[in-house]
Protein backbone atom coordinates (compact mmCIF):
# COMPACT_ATOMS: atom_id res chain seq x y z
CA UNK A 1 0.00 0.00 0.00
CA UNK A 2 1.43 3.37 -0.94
CA UNK A 3 1.88 6.14 1.56
CA UNK A 4 -0.06 9.40 1.38
CA UNK A 5 1.87 12.15 -0.36
CA UNK A 6 4.64 12.97 1.99
CA UNK A 7 7.06 15.72 0.93
CA UNK A 8 8.96 13.23 -1.18
CA UNK A 9 11.58 12.37 1.40
CA UNK A 10 10.27 8.97 2.45
CA UNK A 11 10.99 5.73 0.74
CA UNK A 12 7.83 3.94 -0.26
CA UNK A 13 8.25 1.32 2.44
CA UNK A 14 8.31 2.61 5.97
CA UNK A 15 7.88 0.31 8.92
CA UNK A 16 4.36 0.52 10.39
CA UNK A 17 5.66 1.27 13.87
CA UNK A 18 7.93 4.02 12.59
CA UNK A 19 5.04 5.57 10.68
CA UNK A 20 2.89 5.37 13.79
CA UNK A 21 5.45 7.30 15.80
CA UNK A 22 6.49 9.80 13.14
CA UNK A 23 3.09 10.72 11.73
CA UNK A 24 0.58 9.72 14.39
CA UNK A 25 -2.29 11.83 13.15
CA UNK A 26 -2.00 10.53 9.59
CA UNK A 27 -1.76 6.98 10.91
CA UNK A 28 -5.03 7.41 12.78
CA UNK A 29 -6.81 9.19 9.98
CA UNK A 30 -6.11 6.33 7.63
CA UNK A 31 -7.89 4.08 10.08
CA UNK A 32 -10.74 6.48 10.78
CA UNK A 33 -11.70 6.70 7.10
CA UNK A 34 -12.37 2.96 7.30
CA UNK A 35 -14.34 3.49 10.56
CA UNK A 36 -11.96 1.46 12.61
CA UNK A 37 -9.15 2.07 15.10
CA UNK A 38 -5.66 0.54 15.28
CA UNK A 39 -6.69 -1.87 18.02
CA UNK A 40 -9.51 -3.14 15.86
CA UNK A 41 -12.41 -1.47 17.64
CA UNK A 42 -15.22 0.31 15.79
CA UNK A 43 -15.40 4.00 16.67
CA UNK A 44 -18.23 3.75 19.17
CA UNK A 45 -17.08 0.74 21.13
CA UNK A 46 -15.42 0.86 24.52
CA UNK A 47 -12.67 -1.54 25.61
CA UNK A 48 -13.29 -4.68 27.66
CA UNK A 49 -14.25 -3.71 31.18
CA UNK A 50 -13.96 -5.84 34.31
CA UNK A 51 -14.66 -5.21 37.97
CA UNK A 52 -13.31 -7.28 40.86
CA UNK A 53 -14.80 -6.52 44.29
CA UNK A 54 -12.94 -6.98 47.56
CA UNK A 55 -9.46 -6.59 46.13
CA UNK A 56 -8.06 -5.12 49.35
CA UNK A 57 -8.89 -7.30 52.34
CA UNK A 58 -7.85 -4.76 54.98
CA UNK A 59 -10.35 -2.14 53.77
CA UNK A 60 -14.08 -2.06 54.52
CA UNK A 61 -14.94 -1.78 50.84
CA UNK A 62 -12.74 -2.09 47.78
CA UNK A 63 -12.81 -2.71 44.06
CA UNK A 64 -10.38 -3.11 41.16
CA UNK A 65 -11.71 -1.79 37.84
CA UNK A 66 -10.03 -2.30 34.48
CA UNK A 67 -11.04 -0.66 31.22
CA UNK A 68 -8.68 -2.15 28.64
CA UNK A 69 -5.27 -1.64 30.25
CA UNK A 70 -6.31 1.26 32.47
CA UNK A 71 -6.42 -0.12 36.01
CA UNK A 72 -7.82 1.60 39.10
CA UNK A 73 -7.80 0.26 42.64
CA UNK A 74 -10.31 1.92 45.00
CA UNK A 75 -10.55 1.23 48.72
CA UNK A 76 -12.69 2.72 51.46
CA UNK A 77 -11.63 2.97 55.09
CA UNK A 78 -14.09 4.12 57.73
CA UNK A 79 -13.34 6.20 60.79
CA UNK A 80 -15.60 7.68 63.43
CA UNK A 81 -15.64 11.45 63.76
CA UNK A 82 -17.81 14.17 65.30
CA UNK A 83 -20.15 15.68 62.74
CA UNK A 84 -20.12 19.43 62.07
CA UNK A 85 -22.55 21.80 63.74
CA UNK A 86 -24.55 22.64 60.66
CA UNK A 87 -25.21 19.02 59.71
CA UNK A 88 -25.26 17.06 62.94
CA UNK A 89 -26.86 13.96 61.50
CA UNK A 90 -24.79 13.55 58.40
CA UNK A 91 -21.53 11.72 57.85
CA UNK A 92 -18.81 12.69 55.43
CA UNK A 93 -16.96 11.29 52.42
CA UNK A 94 -13.41 12.27 51.44
CA UNK A 95 -12.29 11.25 47.96
CA UNK A 96 -8.63 11.22 46.93
CA UNK A 97 -7.20 10.19 43.58
CA UNK A 98 -3.52 9.24 43.31
CA UNK A 99 -1.34 8.57 40.32
CA UNK A 100 1.79 6.88 41.65
CA UNK A 101 4.82 6.78 39.35
CA UNK A 102 4.21 3.14 38.45
CA UNK A 103 1.20 4.00 36.34
CA UNK A 104 2.82 5.87 33.50
CA UNK A 105 6.22 6.84 32.11
CA UNK A 106 5.37 10.54 32.32
CA UNK A 107 4.79 10.59 36.07
CA UNK A 108 7.94 10.91 38.12
CA UNK A 109 8.63 11.42 41.81
CA UNK A 110 8.62 15.11 42.60
CA UNK A 111 6.70 15.90 39.43
CA UNK A 112 3.15 14.56 39.95
CA UNK A 113 0.80 14.20 36.97
CA UNK A 114 -1.13 17.38 36.18
CA UNK A 115 -4.28 15.46 35.55
CA UNK A 116 -4.42 13.84 39.00
CA UNK A 117 -5.95 16.75 40.96
CA UNK A 118 -8.30 17.44 38.04
CA UNK A 119 -9.69 13.91 38.08
CA UNK A 120 -9.83 14.05 41.88
CA UNK A 121 -12.02 17.15 41.82
CA UNK A 122 -14.19 15.81 39.01
CA UNK A 123 -14.80 12.65 41.02
CA UNK A 124 -15.76 14.50 44.21
CA UNK A 125 -18.12 16.77 42.32
CA UNK A 126 -19.73 13.97 40.34
CA UNK A 127 -20.30 11.72 43.33
CA UNK A 128 -21.76 14.47 45.49
CA UNK A 129 -23.94 15.96 42.78
CA UNK A 130 -25.30 12.60 41.63
CA UNK A 131 -26.85 12.04 45.03
CA UNK A 132 -25.69 8.43 45.02
CA UNK A 133 -24.90 8.41 48.72
CA UNK A 134 -27.28 9.60 51.37
CA UNK A 135 -25.01 11.11 54.01
CA UNK A 136 -27.64 10.57 56.68
CA UNK A 137 -26.99 6.84 56.40
CA UNK A 138 -23.49 7.50 57.68
CA UNK A 139 -24.70 9.02 60.93
CA UNK A 140 -24.30 7.10 64.19
CA UNK A 141 -25.42 9.28 67.09
CA UNK A 142 -26.90 12.59 66.05
CA UNK A 143 -24.59 15.46 66.91
CA UNK A 144 -21.99 13.23 68.54
CA UNK A 145 -20.68 10.59 66.17
CA UNK A 146 -20.78 9.89 62.47
CA UNK A 147 -18.80 7.91 59.93
CA UNK A 148 -16.09 9.47 57.83
CA UNK A 149 -15.49 7.38 54.72
CA UNK A 150 -12.06 7.85 53.14
CA UNK A 151 -12.10 6.70 49.54
CA UNK A 152 -8.62 6.38 48.03
CA UNK A 153 -8.27 5.53 44.37
CA UNK A 154 -4.88 4.51 43.03
CA UNK A 155 -4.19 4.40 39.31
CA UNK A 156 -2.03 1.34 38.70
CA UNK A 157 -1.86 1.68 34.91
CA UNK A 158 -2.78 4.83 32.98
CA UNK A 159 -3.92 4.08 29.44
CA UNK A 160 -6.58 6.70 28.73
CA UNK A 161 -10.13 7.25 30.06
CA UNK A 162 -8.84 7.71 33.61
CA UNK A 163 -12.01 9.40 34.86
CA UNK A 164 -14.26 6.60 33.59
CA UNK A 165 -12.23 3.89 35.27
CA UNK A 166 -11.88 5.89 38.47
CA UNK A 167 -15.61 6.56 38.70
CA UNK A 168 -16.40 2.92 38.02
CA UNK A 169 -14.01 1.72 40.71
CA UNK A 170 -15.42 4.27 43.20
CA UNK A 171 -19.00 3.17 42.53
CA UNK A 172 -18.03 -0.50 42.78
CA UNK A 173 -16.17 0.10 46.06
CA UNK A 174 -19.23 1.81 47.54
CA UNK A 175 -21.46 -1.03 46.46
CA UNK A 176 -19.07 -3.48 48.15
CA UNK A 177 -18.74 -1.39 51.32
CA UNK A 178 -19.84 -3.05 54.54
CA UNK A 179 -20.01 -0.67 57.46
CA UNK A 180 -18.77 -2.43 60.59
CA UNK A 181 -21.17 -2.94 63.48
CA UNK A 182 -20.46 -0.61 66.37
CA UNK A 183 -21.91 0.10 69.76
CA UNK A 184 -21.63 2.83 72.33
CA UNK A 185 -19.64 1.74 75.35
CA UNK A 186 -19.97 3.09 78.87
CA UNK A 187 -17.52 5.96 78.37
CA UNK A 188 -19.69 7.28 75.59
CA UNK A 189 -17.19 6.13 72.97
CA UNK A 190 -17.98 4.18 69.87
CA UNK A 191 -16.34 0.77 69.74
CA UNK A 192 -16.35 -1.83 67.05
CA UNK A 193 -18.42 -4.85 67.99
CA UNK A 194 -16.48 -8.08 67.78
CA UNK A 195 -18.24 -11.33 67.07
CA UNK A 196 -17.93 -12.59 70.66
CA UNK A 197 -19.93 -10.03 72.63
CA UNK A 198 -22.71 -9.74 70.09
CA UNK A 199 -25.35 -9.80 72.79
CA UNK A 200 -24.61 -6.57 74.55
CA UNK A 201 -25.96 -3.94 72.19
CA UNK A 202 -28.44 -2.23 74.45
CA UNK A 203 -28.13 1.48 74.30
CA UNK A 204 -27.35 2.23 70.72
CA UNK A 205 -29.29 3.69 67.93
CA UNK A 206 -26.29 2.48 66.10
CA UNK A 207 -26.13 -0.22 63.43
CA UNK A 208 -26.34 -3.61 65.01
CA UNK A 209 -25.03 -5.67 62.19
CA UNK A 210 -22.80 -4.91 59.23
CA UNK A 211 -24.67 -2.60 56.99
CA UNK A 212 -24.50 -1.77 53.31
CA UNK A 213 -25.26 1.65 51.91
CA UNK A 214 -28.30 2.08 49.69
CA UNK A 215 -27.08 3.56 46.43
CA UNK A 216 -29.68 5.33 44.39
CA UNK A 217 -29.00 6.91 41.00
CA UNK A 218 -25.55 5.47 40.36
CA UNK A 219 -23.50 7.62 37.94
CA UNK A 220 -21.79 6.08 34.92
CA UNK A 221 -19.56 7.93 32.53
CA UNK A 222 -18.03 7.73 29.08
CA UNK A 223 -15.15 9.78 27.74
CA UNK A 224 -14.94 10.44 24.00
CA UNK A 225 -12.40 12.24 21.85
CA UNK A 226 -13.51 14.41 18.96
CA UNK A 227 -11.51 14.73 15.80
CA UNK A 228 -12.93 16.56 12.78
CA UNK A 229 -16.33 14.92 12.60
CA UNK A 230 -15.34 11.59 14.12
CA UNK A 231 -16.25 10.63 17.66
CA UNK A 232 -14.07 7.95 19.26
CA UNK A 233 -15.44 6.39 22.44
CA UNK A 234 -13.14 5.34 25.29
CA UNK A 235 -9.77 6.57 24.02
CA UNK A 236 -6.42 5.02 24.85
CA UNK A 237 -3.61 7.25 26.13
CA UNK A 238 -2.16 7.44 22.62
CA UNK A 239 -5.48 8.59 21.16
CA UNK A 240 -5.95 11.16 23.93
CA UNK A 241 -2.52 12.67 23.32
CA UNK A 242 -2.92 12.93 19.54
CA UNK A 243 -6.51 14.10 19.33
CA UNK A 244 -6.73 16.49 22.20
CA UNK A 245 -10.42 17.33 22.39
CA UNK A 246 -11.98 15.27 25.15
CA UNK A 247 -15.65 15.20 26.19
CA UNK A 248 -16.84 13.36 29.30
CA UNK A 249 -20.55 12.71 29.84
CA UNK A 250 -21.91 11.32 33.11
CA UNK A 251 -25.41 9.85 33.26
CA UNK A 252 -27.15 8.24 36.19
CA UNK A 253 -29.13 5.03 36.12
CA UNK A 254 -32.37 6.86 35.23
CA UNK A 255 -30.63 8.37 32.17
CA UNK A 256 -30.51 11.84 33.65
CA UNK A 257 -27.50 13.97 32.80
CA UNK A 258 -25.33 14.40 35.89
CA UNK A 259 -22.36 16.17 34.38
CA UNK A 260 -20.88 17.23 31.08
CA UNK A 261 -17.22 18.15 30.81
CA UNK A 262 -15.47 19.52 27.74
CA UNK A 263 -12.31 21.35 28.77
CA UNK A 264 -11.49 23.29 25.60
CA UNK A 265 -9.62 21.58 22.79
CA UNK A 266 -9.08 22.41 19.13
CA UNK A 267 -12.38 20.89 17.96
CA UNK A 268 -15.47 23.02 18.54
CA UNK A 269 -18.39 20.69 19.07
CA UNK A 270 -21.75 21.28 17.50
CA UNK A 271 -24.85 20.28 19.46
CA UNK A 272 -25.18 17.19 17.28
CA UNK A 273 -21.76 15.96 18.38
CA UNK A 274 -22.68 16.39 22.03
CA UNK A 275 -25.94 14.56 21.46
CA UNK A 276 -24.06 11.71 19.83
CA UNK A 277 -21.76 11.54 22.84
CA UNK A 278 -24.76 11.38 25.16
CA UNK A 279 -26.28 8.59 23.09
CA UNK A 280 -23.02 6.62 23.25
CA UNK A 281 -22.93 7.15 26.99
CA UNK A 282 -26.46 5.87 27.36
CA UNK A 283 -25.51 2.66 25.60
CA UNK A 284 -22.36 2.33 27.67
CA UNK A 285 -24.32 2.90 30.86
CA UNK A 286 -26.43 -0.18 30.19
CA UNK A 287 -23.29 -2.29 29.70
CA UNK A 288 -21.65 -0.95 32.85
CA UNK A 289 -24.82 -1.49 34.87
CA UNK A 290 -24.82 -5.12 33.81
CA UNK A 291 -21.15 -5.58 34.67
CA UNK A 292 -21.63 -4.00 38.10
CA UNK A 293 -24.69 -6.12 38.84
CA UNK A 294 -22.84 -9.28 37.88
CA UNK A 295 -19.92 -8.36 40.14
CA UNK A 296 -22.29 -7.67 43.04
CA UNK A 297 -24.25 -10.87 42.62
CA UNK A 298 -20.98 -12.76 42.36
CA UNK A 299 -20.06 -11.49 45.82
CA UNK A 300 -23.41 -12.38 47.33
CA UNK A 301 -23.10 -16.02 46.48
CA UNK A 302 -20.34 -16.50 49.07
CA UNK B 1 2.45 -13.01 74.84
CA UNK B 2 2.95 -16.37 73.29
CA UNK B 3 4.08 -16.35 69.71
CA UNK B 4 4.95 -20.01 69.45
CA UNK B 5 2.58 -22.45 71.13
CA UNK B 6 3.94 -25.44 73.04
CA UNK B 7 2.97 -27.64 70.09
CA UNK B 8 5.21 -25.51 67.91
CA UNK B 9 2.58 -23.52 65.99
CA UNK B 10 2.70 -19.78 65.39
CA UNK B 11 -0.21 -17.36 65.61
CA UNK B 12 -1.26 -18.00 62.04
CA UNK B 13 -0.80 -21.75 62.25
CA UNK B 14 2.60 -21.97 60.59
CA UNK B 15 5.59 -23.90 61.83
CA UNK B 16 8.63 -21.80 62.85
CA UNK B 17 10.56 -22.58 59.67
CA UNK B 18 7.60 -22.23 57.35
CA UNK B 19 7.27 -19.28 55.00
CA UNK B 20 3.96 -17.69 54.04
CA UNK B 21 2.38 -18.52 50.73
CA UNK B 22 4.07 -16.62 47.91
CA UNK B 23 2.54 -15.67 44.59
CA UNK B 24 4.04 -13.62 41.81
CA UNK B 25 2.79 -12.28 38.49
CA UNK B 26 4.83 -10.63 35.76
CA UNK B 27 3.60 -7.88 33.48
CA UNK B 28 0.84 -6.37 35.61
CA UNK B 29 1.32 -2.79 34.37
CA UNK B 30 1.02 -2.60 30.60
CA UNK B 31 2.54 0.87 30.34
CA UNK B 32 5.73 0.02 32.19
CA UNK B 33 8.84 -1.48 30.60
CA UNK B 34 8.75 -4.18 33.25
CA UNK B 35 6.39 -4.83 36.11
CA UNK B 36 5.48 -7.47 38.66
CA UNK B 37 3.13 -8.13 41.55
CA UNK B 38 4.55 -10.06 44.50
CA UNK B 39 2.52 -11.43 47.40
CA UNK B 40 3.91 -12.93 50.61
CA UNK B 41 0.91 -14.02 52.67
CA UNK B 42 -1.20 -10.88 53.07
CA UNK B 43 1.56 -8.50 52.03
CA UNK B 44 1.02 -7.44 48.44
CA UNK B 45 3.26 -5.09 46.48
CA UNK B 46 3.43 -3.99 42.87
CA UNK B 47 6.70 -2.91 41.23
CA UNK B 48 7.19 -1.12 37.92
CA UNK B 49 10.45 -0.45 36.12
CA UNK B 50 10.91 2.29 33.56
CA UNK B 51 14.18 2.28 31.71
CA UNK B 52 16.77 2.47 30.51
CA UNK B 53 15.63 5.89 29.38
CA UNK B 54 17.03 9.38 29.09
CA UNK B 55 18.16 10.98 32.33
CA UNK B 56 15.58 13.56 33.33
CA UNK B 57 17.87 15.74 35.37
CA UNK B 58 20.97 16.41 33.28
CA UNK B 59 23.07 17.36 36.27
CA UNK B 60 22.69 13.87 37.70
CA UNK B 61 23.77 12.07 34.57
CA UNK B 62 26.70 9.69 35.01
CA UNK B 63 28.93 9.28 31.99
CA UNK B 64 30.05 5.71 32.44
CA UNK B 65 27.07 4.05 34.04
CA UNK B 66 23.31 4.11 34.43
CA UNK B 67 21.60 6.10 37.18
CA UNK B 68 19.27 3.96 39.27
CA UNK B 69 16.39 5.61 41.15
CA UNK B 70 13.88 4.00 43.41
CA UNK B 71 10.74 5.17 45.16
CA UNK B 72 8.86 3.19 47.79
CA UNK B 73 5.38 4.28 48.75
CA UNK B 74 2.51 2.72 50.64
CA UNK B 75 -1.13 3.06 49.69
CA UNK B 76 -3.28 4.89 52.23
CA UNK B 77 -5.36 1.79 52.80
CA UNK B 78 -2.48 -0.67 53.03
CA UNK B 79 -2.20 -0.74 56.80
CA UNK B 80 -4.78 -1.41 59.51
CA UNK B 81 -5.40 2.26 60.26
CA UNK B 82 -5.44 4.64 57.34
CA UNK B 83 -2.05 6.25 56.78
CA UNK B 84 -1.80 9.99 56.60
CA UNK B 85 1.57 10.34 54.91
CA UNK B 86 2.30 7.50 52.54
CA UNK B 87 5.57 8.83 51.19
CA UNK B 88 8.19 11.34 52.15
CA UNK B 89 8.25 10.13 55.73
CA UNK B 90 11.47 8.79 57.15
CA UNK B 91 10.62 5.12 56.90
CA UNK B 92 9.68 5.32 53.22
CA UNK B 93 12.79 7.31 52.41
CA UNK B 94 14.98 4.79 54.20
CA UNK B 95 13.40 1.82 52.45
CA UNK B 96 13.69 3.56 49.07
CA UNK B 97 17.40 4.00 49.69
CA UNK B 98 17.84 0.38 50.79
CA UNK B 99 16.06 -1.00 47.74
CA UNK B 100 17.99 1.26 45.41
CA UNK B 101 21.36 0.27 46.79
CA UNK B 102 20.46 -3.42 46.79
CA UNK B 103 19.32 -3.40 43.17
CA UNK B 104 22.12 -1.11 42.03
CA UNK B 105 24.72 -3.60 43.22
CA UNK B 106 23.14 -6.18 40.98
CA UNK B 107 22.35 -4.31 37.77
CA UNK B 108 25.18 -4.17 35.21
CA UNK B 109 25.03 -0.39 35.12
CA UNK B 110 28.20 0.02 33.06
CA UNK B 111 26.35 -1.39 30.06
CA UNK B 112 23.95 1.54 29.96
CA UNK B 113 25.91 4.77 30.44
CA UNK B 114 24.16 8.14 30.54
CA UNK B 115 20.77 6.58 31.06
CA UNK B 116 18.34 6.20 33.93
CA UNK B 117 16.53 3.21 35.36
CA UNK B 118 13.53 3.97 37.58
CA UNK B 119 12.17 1.38 39.98
CA UNK B 120 8.84 2.27 41.60
CA UNK B 121 7.32 0.08 44.27
CA UNK B 122 3.84 0.53 45.68
CA UNK B 123 2.62 -1.40 48.69
CA UNK B 124 -1.05 -2.31 48.32
CA UNK B 125 -1.42 -4.41 51.48
CA UNK B 126 1.07 -4.43 54.34
CA UNK B 127 1.32 -7.37 56.74
CA UNK B 128 5.01 -7.47 57.63
CA UNK B 129 7.95 -8.12 55.34
CA UNK B 130 7.15 -5.28 52.94
CA UNK B 131 10.83 -4.57 52.40
CA UNK B 132 11.47 -8.15 51.29
CA UNK B 133 8.39 -8.32 49.10
CA UNK B 134 9.47 -5.08 47.41
CA UNK B 135 12.94 -6.39 46.62
CA UNK B 136 11.51 -9.61 45.21
CA UNK B 137 8.99 -7.70 43.12
CA UNK B 138 11.71 -5.33 41.88
CA UNK B 139 13.86 -8.29 40.78
CA UNK B 140 11.01 -9.72 38.74
CA UNK B 141 10.16 -6.33 37.25
CA UNK B 142 13.78 -5.73 36.23
CA UNK B 143 13.87 -9.16 34.62
CA UNK B 144 10.61 -8.40 32.79
CA UNK B 145 12.14 -5.15 31.52
CA UNK B 146 15.12 -7.03 30.17
CA UNK B 147 17.66 -5.09 32.19
CA UNK B 148 20.94 -7.01 32.48
CA UNK B 149 21.71 -8.15 36.03
CA UNK B 150 24.47 -10.11 37.70
CA UNK B 151 22.03 -12.39 39.48
CA UNK B 152 18.55 -12.39 40.96
CA UNK B 153 18.18 -10.66 44.30
CA UNK B 154 15.80 -12.32 46.69
CA UNK B 155 14.95 -11.22 50.18
CA UNK B 156 13.36 -12.71 53.24
CA UNK B 157 13.04 -11.79 56.90
CA UNK B 158 13.41 -13.81 60.04
CA UNK B 159 13.16 -13.22 63.78
CA UNK B 160 13.59 -14.79 67.19
CA UNK B 161 10.65 -15.00 69.60
CA UNK B 162 9.97 -17.35 72.52
CA UNK B 163 13.50 -18.73 72.04
CA UNK B 164 12.66 -19.98 68.54
CA UNK B 165 14.01 -18.68 65.23
CA UNK B 166 11.01 -17.82 63.04
CA UNK B 167 11.00 -17.41 59.27
CA UNK B 168 9.06 -14.70 57.42
CA UNK B 169 7.50 -12.58 60.14
CA UNK B 170 4.06 -11.11 59.71
CA UNK B 171 3.01 -7.76 61.17
CA UNK B 172 2.02 -9.05 64.59
CA UNK B 173 5.27 -10.96 65.05
CA UNK B 174 7.29 -8.03 63.71
CA UNK B 175 5.78 -5.57 66.19
CA UNK B 176 6.35 -7.93 69.11
CA UNK B 177 9.61 -6.15 69.89
CA UNK B 178 11.92 -9.05 69.14
CA UNK B 179 14.78 -8.93 66.62
CA UNK B 180 13.93 -8.65 62.96
CA UNK B 181 16.62 -9.69 60.46
CA UNK B 182 16.16 -8.88 56.76
CA UNK B 183 18.52 -10.50 54.28
CA UNK B 184 19.00 -9.77 50.58
CA UNK B 185 20.70 -12.65 48.84
CA UNK B 186 22.18 -13.45 45.42
CA UNK B 187 21.47 -17.17 44.97
CA UNK B 188 23.80 -18.06 42.09
CA UNK B 189 26.93 -16.44 43.48
CA UNK B 190 25.85 -17.31 47.02
CA UNK B 191 26.48 -13.87 48.47
CA UNK B 192 24.61 -11.60 50.85
CA UNK B 193 23.98 -8.10 49.56
CA UNK B 194 21.62 -6.69 52.17
CA UNK B 195 21.62 -7.38 55.89
CA UNK B 196 19.61 -5.39 58.40
CA UNK B 197 18.80 -6.19 61.98
CA UNK B 198 17.25 -4.34 64.85
CA UNK B 199 16.87 -5.13 68.54
CA UNK B 200 19.41 -7.28 70.39
CA UNK B 201 20.60 -10.79 69.72
CA UNK B 202 23.56 -12.90 70.93
CA UNK B 203 26.02 -13.62 68.12
CA UNK B 204 25.61 -17.40 67.94
CA UNK B 205 21.82 -17.14 67.81
CA UNK B 206 22.16 -14.40 65.21
CA UNK B 207 24.06 -16.75 62.93
CA UNK B 208 21.21 -19.27 63.10
CA UNK B 209 18.58 -16.65 62.43
CA UNK B 210 20.53 -15.25 59.49
CA UNK B 211 21.05 -18.72 58.05
CA UNK B 212 17.30 -19.32 58.30
CA UNK B 213 16.61 -16.14 56.36
CA UNK B 214 19.12 -17.22 53.71
CA UNK B 215 17.32 -20.53 53.32
CA UNK B 216 14.10 -18.56 52.85
CA UNK B 217 15.80 -16.48 50.16
CA UNK B 218 16.90 -19.62 48.32
CA UNK B 219 13.35 -20.97 48.35
CA UNK B 220 12.04 -17.70 46.97
CA UNK B 221 14.76 -17.75 44.29
CA UNK B 222 13.55 -21.17 43.11
CA UNK B 223 10.01 -19.89 42.89
CA UNK B 224 11.07 -16.77 41.02
CA UNK B 225 13.00 -18.87 38.51
CA UNK B 226 9.91 -21.00 37.87
CA UNK B 227 7.79 -17.92 37.33
CA UNK B 228 10.30 -16.46 34.88
CA UNK B 229 10.57 -19.73 32.99
CA UNK B 230 6.79 -19.96 32.72
CA UNK B 231 6.67 -16.37 31.49
CA UNK B 232 9.29 -17.06 28.82
CA UNK B 233 7.37 -20.11 27.65
CA UNK B 234 4.26 -17.97 27.29
CA UNK B 235 6.20 -15.42 25.24
CA UNK B 236 7.58 -18.15 22.99
CA UNK B 237 4.13 -19.61 22.56
CA UNK B 238 2.66 -16.26 21.60
CA UNK B 239 5.38 -15.72 19.05
CA UNK B 240 4.70 -19.09 17.58
CA UNK B 241 8.07 -20.60 18.33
Amino acid sequence: MGLPDAPGDLSSEVDVDAFRHLFPLRFYERHLTESIRPDGRPLGRARDTTIALGAVTSAEGSALAKIGSTTMLAAIKMEVMTPSMDSPDEGCIAIDFHMPPICSPIVRPGRPAEIAPVVSKQLSDTISSSGMINLKELSLVSGKAAWMAYLDIYCLDADGALFDAALLSAVAAFSHLQIPAVSLNDDGKIVVVSEENGGKLEKDAVNKERMKLTLKSIPFSLTCVLHKNYILADPTAEEESIMETVVTVVLDSSSQLVSLYKPGGPVLAYTSAIQDCVALTRQRMKDLQKILDEANSGMEVD
Amino acid sequence: MEFVSPEGLRLDGRRPMEMRQIRAEIGAVAKADGSAVFEMGNTKVIAAVYGPREVQNRTQQINDQALVRCEYSMANFSTGDRMRKPKGDRRSTEISLVIRQTMEACILTHLMPRSQIDIFVQVLQADGGTRSACINAATLALADAGIPMRDLVTSCSSGYLNSTPLLDLNYVEDSAGGPDVTVGFLPKVDKVTLLQMDSKLPIDIFENVMQLAIEGCKAIANYIREIMLENTKQLEYRRGI
